[in-house]
């Protein structure tokens, strides 16, 4: 094997931050917020449609397991933009669980649907009143644990 | 931990490019970008769209999201830091994930990513993370098994009066250790990895 090479590169963007006149990181935060909140209504349609196509594949129990576990990213990554805690949490929980199953080449829909009714009970709380909902979304955990036990550990995120 | 409101920045003459295949996520990290003041962005729904457009124009950061069909976020970032074009070889990327499968654990680590987020996050987190690569002064390293930025972190030790300083820790700077070595077990307790709530 032969030596590693250190060296440094110009970094063209810390030229750029510390140019004058731009913004407080204050302001762009307040910024940042009143654009996400424009984005709010079309993002929360997508997360809808990706629930509404996994309880579809619930019922039909023939997609393949990637099917699931694209659907589940979809709406962790929609969701992760607007720091939604508890959905992240579930939808995580459901990414877990469809990347074990796919790759033991299984699948099991009972554990899958229990997950995606968890998921809507959450999109159709108010934010306000999800408080109730954090033992749930513990209990999705608790149960994607309990199947992979044999197959390695699978950590839960921080809530 | 964010950034203080009172830190100044300026993104408005910066080239992002930003890449993540679902159209929803795109246009939301997009707006986000566009509440910073970026001007300059350029959105691209495929790590294929992304290496085109870095062969043809100068990108200062890149903003990429992990898990995408054909090549994903890590083979991207390792095709730029082995491949891509000269001038943005090393520009600095962050990545953002949502759920690590397990066949990708490893290529997230050595990819040579400056950062990884992982979602949910708010502006004000994803900001500071901006802040922070642009003040990242790590030199590069390019061997035959990882490219990109040093993973080795230059430690001086804790400053006086924190707890978990070691003899090796000793500078001018730093002044006398007054606490014994940590033991083995705290330091792979340090050492370990975790997720992080953010």
């Amino acid at each position: 094997m032969s030596d590693a090479e250190i060296f440094k590169v110009r970094n063209r963007l810390a030229n750029h931050v510390s140019e004058p006149g731009g913004m407080t990181a204050g302001m762009a935060g307040t910024r940042a917020a009143r654009e996400l909140a424009a984005q709010q209504g079309k993002s929360y349609e997508a997360i809808g449609e990706a629930l509404e196509t996994l309880e579809w594949l619930c019922q039909d129990k023939a997609a393949p397991m990637d099917s699931v576990y694209d659907l589940s990213t979809t709406v962790l990554d929609i969701a992760g933009l607007f720091d939604d805690k508890q959905l992240c949490r579930a939808a995580y929980s459901l990414c877990e669980l469809a990347d074990k199953l796919r790759t033991r080449g299984a699948a099991d829909w009972a554990p899958i649907k229990i997950h995606v009714n968890g998921m809507r009970l959450i999109w159709n709380t108010a934010e306000a009143d999800r408080e109730g909902l954090n033992a749930m979304v513990e209990g999705l955990w608790s149960l994607t644990e309990h199947l992979s036990i044999g197959d390695g550990e699978a950590e839960a995120p921080a809530a | 931990m964010s950034l203080h409101p009172d830190v100044r920045l300026n993104l408005a003459r910066s080239n992002v490019l930003l890449i993540d295949d679902n159209e929803q996520a795109l246009e939301v990290l997009a707006s986000i970008f566009r509440g910073f003041g970026v001007h300059r962005q350029v959105k691209c729904g495929s790590a294929a769209d992304a290496q085109a457009v870095l062969r043809s124009r100068e990108i200062d950061l890149i903003v990429c999201d992990t898990v995408m069909p054909d090549m994903d976020g890590y083979a991207f970032v390792r095709w730029l830091r082995r491949e891509g074009p000269e001038e943005a070889r090393f520009a600095p990327v962050i990545m953002l994930t949502g759920h690590a499968a397990r066949s990708t654990i490893e290529s997230s680590r050595d990819c040579g990513a400056n950062f990884i987020v992982s979602k949910p996050f708010t502006p004000e987190v994803l900001l500071q993370r901006i802040y922070w690569v642009a003040k990242d002064e790590r030199s590069m390293v390019r061997s035959d098994s990882y490219v990109g930025p040093d993973r080795r972190f230059r430690n001086v030790g804790p400053p006086l009066g924190v707890k978990g300083r070691r003899k090796d820790d000793l500078s001018a700077h730093i002044g006398i250790a007054k606490d014994p070595n940590m033991d083995q077990d705290e330091i792979d307790n340090l050492l370990k990895p975790q997720r992080a709530a953010l």
